[in-house]
């Protein structure tokens, strides 16, 4: 890590696509349209879990303005999905859950599709519906996939009937170490099932040509994976497929799988034109990709003076009626339960699980907030009980430089206790119980850096500017402007000579997506890798312009220096051009592996946090003790950022990722009655407004990751993670009450002031 | 269904169309009049991205006929530049880092816009308040706020 | 969602209209609830009737009481300099109603007519005793408000009617209005509970003379809580007095559990806040005679 002054770098530019989002002229893929464009709808399921035994569309198919109508017959016979290959386009034989594509149409106008869609008849025989997760696992239970065993999926997988994955972490040996506690304490937690909440719909313009080629212009996150799965689901080559992202109106996680790509490219062919498809808010509530709603059970022994010697816990994913995310998002939960403590027996285990309902999926740092719920709120608990103040509990256990992760790997770049030291200073820790019905909370945890590879292309312009060609996708975290800032400090140019082209599988690099907080990381060091190529043939030709040797050149203020002459990039570039190609070059990242004990896990798809980042949020807040209703006087979150390439963008993640994590915390839930939601819509589906969030006081914390650009780590998905957990501790801080059950809604306060039924139960 | 000639002044400009009276105003703007700089998303009026100032004031075009609102003037996000130079909130709203995804952003800044207008010497409490009708899912809304707050009070005039 | 588009230019043409479509058609004021519900597919009206270019019908009018037209949008009744004193309950809801969007174009009107239980001004209205103007081709009746709300998004407005104008009577000089909102979140929020209160208090400010009760979100349709206003004439205005009406009126109340919420913590919201809104009716009066 270079202590010389940076130019652009580490400073808070303003980003480069914020002058189109301003004036409206940024094209997002629910704006993109075709002449000759038709309306695509999807019809879905009734019922959550049926035979489906007669589906007729020949009305709809007879209605002026409707120039397509599918279902099962009109596509491939193929299983796709991430994991587990259990996921059809339609419903086949069965549907299982409200919401679940059965058909789909294209017509000239909204009005003549939704008349199609209401000309659909399909004859359901109802099948015993698995509501829950109690349900999914009883003995005897309903199969939502009997034939599970036949799916492809990832080997080490541990499949079961209604268990789509069980991973595990084992380390020592939690009997002994429960042996050696003073006090053991057994904590139940329930989390809601959420929504990413973007404010875009999902959207796709699909067009095939003459060459059997389609394009399909989306708002994923993944492009490149989403070309692939459209490869399977079509049964064509992948490269007669082009996936394009014009603009994305927010993901978290939410756009990384094919949502509805896939139908609108099959109504095209059908139709022979171009088909949008949109979601509506009912569609994005029933049949999206949200958060799973988990259950935690968690068991951890600590000796009187505070040191835990065992924990062992399982959460289980109530992961809907494909597995989607849910195997993966298990693992990773295993290691939020173990937290960033120094724990030397465990046995964790996170069960993804189907149940008759929307198959859920990623969302901004998948498991962190509900397992962390579960972690955090129970350290608090054993605090209270062996009269030690929990940040001082905490400081006791938490992992240091040096220490090994719950499954081997050594923790560098460890910023954990300065976070929670500056959250607990910024929110006058000492003073926790400031007056009637006020409490102050806090919370710690860490997360990931996502590895996975990601190239880009650079150009240097005649006139000096560059052009920057990434795979990656911008969803709103600024990303994309963090590395361009990474290209322009390299390149001795400015933020605002940089270009950028980015999310076309055609024309741009492979990335492996905007997801897990990855893309400032990985694209930032692809252009690292581009330039260093790139400088090769820049001094190449400068020193043959100015008669020095190559390694004589270094780069300073857009121009190469070399003996007390220069000239400009932007010279040596137009020469280039007339002479050689122009001065391109390309760069690749990928995450080198990062090394743990095979041996301590099992089923687990994710068993590693590459890079990973520390955080400590804290609160300070009052209940209302007759209406429940809470009050947030301030928010802090202390993250170790590794180094803050554009601090003002990093404080819009946090902020921006408090907000919706207070929504978890406090408001949002979809809510299932006999397998239907009974909230699909955003009257009754609580997001927090401006008047919801508090101001969120940012400190940031830098201890520089050893592979990231100029030490940097992951900021996107962290400051989800903790709310929960901060706010719950505060309110028991401020009125005794412990409420293990998500979202802590102002009603479960009041009536539990009222009557404290047996929130947690304790066997210390 | 019988069509009906309609005649909206957007921006400013004349835009004579013959079309359904169901047709909302937003649906206008973004099929017919290729503005589409106004979003779309929960077409109920429960989050603001169809934001629209109408007579100067802001409203919900997902809820509103195109037949409503002939004889008035409908100002969009494509309307506020003037001459290429952008309008003071906008400025703000990038100085700021207000803008993440930006799908929020063209209801945002007309809501405020039209609140300013009014109230030039509003504080953070009434800022929030007035943009209570816009969801954000990726700021958190404080950059928005301090943006709008800056626009309010630029240094010359303080 | 296909139909013939109408805008009369007088009140006679409006009625005339609405006598002629009759169920098949439906008055469109500000449009926020109707077309929702047109969209939802809950309403299909063969033609709608928009009323804004109908002159009048948006005037607040005051001598000796107040005449809210029909087209006074929520905006407008925030904005109104009149509202501020003895009538602060009526900004108070007004502010609450959606975000500004809403408010700028929903109407009073509009919101009396669509009969939610949920309403946030129709409490208020009703604590002021308030009488609806309604009109046909056999004229004009006056309906009191109470009578007017008849269940859950029903209303006394016979098919083809046309309300143009709700009305009250100023309040008098010991008098002061409050409401209050709870809700799930600050803003963009359907009640769970709300509760307008109106209470008129004897020249030493020692007895309740007279009160008005009015609940939201808490029974079939905004309800007035009369047990709670009798359990406080003649009473001294005490927080004691004001938690005995509350309890009173939690247990008239019949709210129903959904989504929202339970019908346990409506009920204990109310008792909270009847007792809150009468104390800051008192604080009010206090702060008026200094």
């Amino acid at each position: 890590m270079t202590t010389k002054t940076m130019r652009v770098v580490g400073h808070s530019l303003p980003r480069f696509d914020a002058p189109g989002k301003v004036t409206g002229t940024a094209v997002y893929a629910a704006d993109f349209a075709l002449p000759g464009m038709l309306v695509g709808k999807i019809f879905r399921s009734t019922e959550p879990h049926a035979r489906v035994v007669a589906i007729d569309v020949a009305r709809a198919r007879a209605i002026p303005g409707v120039r397509a109508v599918i279902t099962a017959a009109d596509v491939p016979d193929v299983r796709y999905g991430g994991g587990i290959k259990d996921e059809t386009v339609f419903a086949t034989d069965k549907v299982r859950y409200v919401g679940q594509p059965v058909a789909a149409v294209a017509a000239v106008t909204p009005e003549a599709a939704e008349a199609a869609l209401a000309s659909i008849d399909v004859v359901y025989d109802p099948l015993p519906a698995v509501l829950d997760l109690d349900a999914a696992l009883a003995p005897g239970a309903s199969l939502l996939h009997e034939e599970w065993r036949s799916y492809t999926a990832i080997p080490i997988f541990h499949r079961d009937g209604n268990v789509c994955n069980r991973a595990r972490i084992v380390v020592g040996d939690v009997e002994r170490g429960f042996a050696e506690a003073d006090r053991i304490f057994e904590h139940r937690f329930r989390t809601g099932m959420v929504h990413q909440g973007y404010t875009e719909p999902r959207a796709a313009v699909a067009q095939w040509d003459s060459s059997g080629t389609v394009t399909v212009w989306s708002n994923t996150q993944l492009p490149f994976e989403v070309q692939n799965t459209l490869a399977e689901i079509l049964a064509i080559p992948p490269s007669k497929i082009r996936v394009v992202v014009p603009g994305i109106g927010g993901g978290f996680g939410g756009k990384l799988r094919v949502g509805v790509e896939h139908v609108a490219a099959f109504l095209a062919k059908k139709a022979g034109r171009p088909v949008k498809v949109l979601t509506t808010s009912d569609e994005e509530l029933t049949a999206a990709y949200p958060r799973q709603g988990t259950v935690v059970e968690l068991k951890t022994g600590v000796t009187k003076d505070g040191r835990i010697t065992a924990k062992s816990g399982r959460i289980w994913f109530d992961t809907g009626a494909f597995a989607g995310s849910g195997p993966g998002v298990a693992s990773v939960a295993t290691l939020v339960l173990a937290g960033p403590y120094r724990i030397p027996n465990l046995h964790l285990e996170g069960v993804a699980v189907y149940t008759n309902k929307t198959n859920c999926g990623s969302y901004r740092a998948p498991s962190g907030p509900q397992a962390n719920f579960a972690v955090e709120s129970q350290m608090d608990v054993i605090a209270e009980a062996l009269g030690l103040d929990p940040l001082e509990f905490r400081l006791r256990n938490i992992v240091r430089e040096g220490d090994e992760g719950p499954t081997g790997q050594v923790l560098q770049a460890v910023g954990l206790e300065e976070c929670l030291r500056k959250a607990a200073a910024a929110i006058v820790w000492d003073d926790r119980r400031p007056g009637p019905g006020r409490g102050k909370g806090l919370a710690c945890g860490w997360w990931t850096t996502t590895g996975g590879s990601s190239g880009v292309y650079v150009k240097i312009n005649p006139d000096g500017t560059v052009a920057l060609n990434t795979g990656a996708a911008e969803i709103g975290t600024a990303a994309l402007t963090g590395a361009a800032q990474v290209l322009a400090e390299e390149l001795t140019v400015d933020l605002g000579d940089i270009g950028v082209v980015s999310a076309d599988t055609f024309s741009t690099p492979f990335d492996f997506g905007a997801q897990g907080s990855r893309t400032a990381f990985a694209v930032g060091n692809a252009c690292r890798a581009a330039v260093t190529d790139l400088k090769y043939r820049i001094f190449a030709l400068a020193a043959a312009q100015l008669g020095v040797e190559p390694a004589a050149c270094a780069l300073a203020d857009k121009h190469v220096v070399a003996d007390g002459k220069r000239i400009s990039l932007a010279d040596l570039a137009r020469l280039s051009q007339q002479t050689g190609g122009g001065l391109i070059a390309q760069g690749t990242f990928i995450a080198a592996p990062t090394a743990y004990d095979a041996k301590r896990v099992d089923g687990h798809a994710y068993p590693a946090f590459h890079s990973p980042s520390f955080h400590a949020h804290a609160v300070d807040l009052s209940v209302d003790p007759e209406t429940g209703d809470v009050t947030i006087h301030r928010y802090v979150v202390a993250q170790d950022v590794g180094f803050a390439m554009n601090p003002k963008a990093i404080e819009g993640q946090i902020e921006g990722g408090v907000a919706q994590g207070l929504g978890q915390a406090l408001s949002e839930e979809i809510v299932y009655e006999g397998g239907r939601v009974v909230n699909a819509n955003l009257t009754d589906y609580k997001m927090p407004t401006t008047l919801d969030v508090p101001r969120v006081e940012t400190i940031l914390v830098e201890h520089p990751s050893l592979v990231g650009p100029y030490g940097a780590k992951g900021v996107g998905e962290p400051p989800n993670i903790e709310p929960p957990a901060t706010v719950a501790n505060a309110i028991a801080a401020a009125t005794g009450l412990r409420v293990s059950v998500l979202p802590i809604t102002a009603e479960k306060i009041a009536l539990g002031l009222r009557d404290p039924g047996a929130a947690v139960s304790d066997s210390g | 269904m019988s069509k009906m000639a309609l005649s909206l002044t957007i921006n400013g400009e004349r835009h004579d169309i013959i079309t359904e009276p169901h047709r909302t105003l937003l649906e206008v703007l973004r099929g017919d009049l290729g503005l589409t700089g106004t979003k779309e998303n929960c077409l109920e009026a429960e989050c603001g991205v169809c934001t629209v100032l109408l007579d100067g004031r802001a409203v919900n075009s997902c809820i509103l006929f195109a037949a409503q609102c002939q004889g008035r003037a409908v100002t969009t996000i494509e309307g506020l530049a003037r001459n290429g130079t952008l309008d003071p909130l906008q400025q703000a709203f990038i100085d700021h880092g207000a803008v993440q995804c930006g799908y929020c952003i063209p209801g945002m800044i007309l809501s405020a816009k039209a609140f300013l207008k009014e109230y030039p010497d509003a504080d953070e409490g009434q800022v929030r308040e007035a943009l209570a009708g816009n969801l954000c899912r990726c700021t958190g809304y404080q950059k928005i706020a301090d943006a709008v707050l800056a626009a309010a009070r630029p240094p010359a005039h303080r | 969602m296909s139909f013939e588009y109408h805008e009369p230019t007088s009140l006679a043409e409006a009625v005339a209209l609405g006598a002629r479509f009759g169920v098949d058609g439906r008055f469109l004021g500000g449009g926020t609830d109707l077309l929702i519900q047109m969209r939802r597919g809950k309403v299909a009206p063969r033609h709608v009737v928009s009323l804004h270019r109908v002159p009048g019908l948006d005037a607040i009018e005051q001598n000796g009481g107040i005449r809210l037209g029909a087209l006074v949008t929520h905006a407008a009744i925030e904005r109104c300099v009149a509202f501020r004193g003895g009538l602060r309950a009526l900004v108070e809801g007004a502010e609450v109603v959606g975000g500004h969007q809403i408010r700028n174009v929903g109407t009073v009107g509009g919101n009396i007519v669509n009969a939610s239980p949920a309403a946030d001004v129709v409490p208020v209205l009703l604590a002021l005793d308030a009488v609806v103007t309604c009109v046909g081709v056999d004229g004009e009746r006056l309906i009191p408000l109470e009578r007017f709300l008849v269940g859950p998004g029903q209303s006394a407005r016979r098919p083809g009617d046309l309300v143009t104008a709700v009305s009250f009577d100023t309040p008098t000089a010991r008098t002061a209005t409050a409401f209050l909102k709870a809700g799930r979140r600050r803003a963009m929020e359907i009640s769970v509970a709300c509760v307008a209160a109106r209470l008129t208090l004897d020249a030493a400010g020692e007895r309740c003379l007279d009160a008005r009760i009015a609940l939201g979100a808490v029974a079939p349709t905004t309800w007035r809580a009369r047990d709670a206003e009798r359990a406080l004439e003649g009473r001294a205005p005490t927080p004691a007095v004001f938690r005995e009406a509350g309890r009173a009126a939690a247990e008239g109340c019949r709210p129903i559990t959904d989504v929202r919420a339970s019908a346990g913590y409506r009920r204990l919201l109310v008792e909270t806040l009847v007792s809150r809104a009468l104390a800051r009716c008192v604080e009010r009066l206090r702060e008026g005679a200094r």
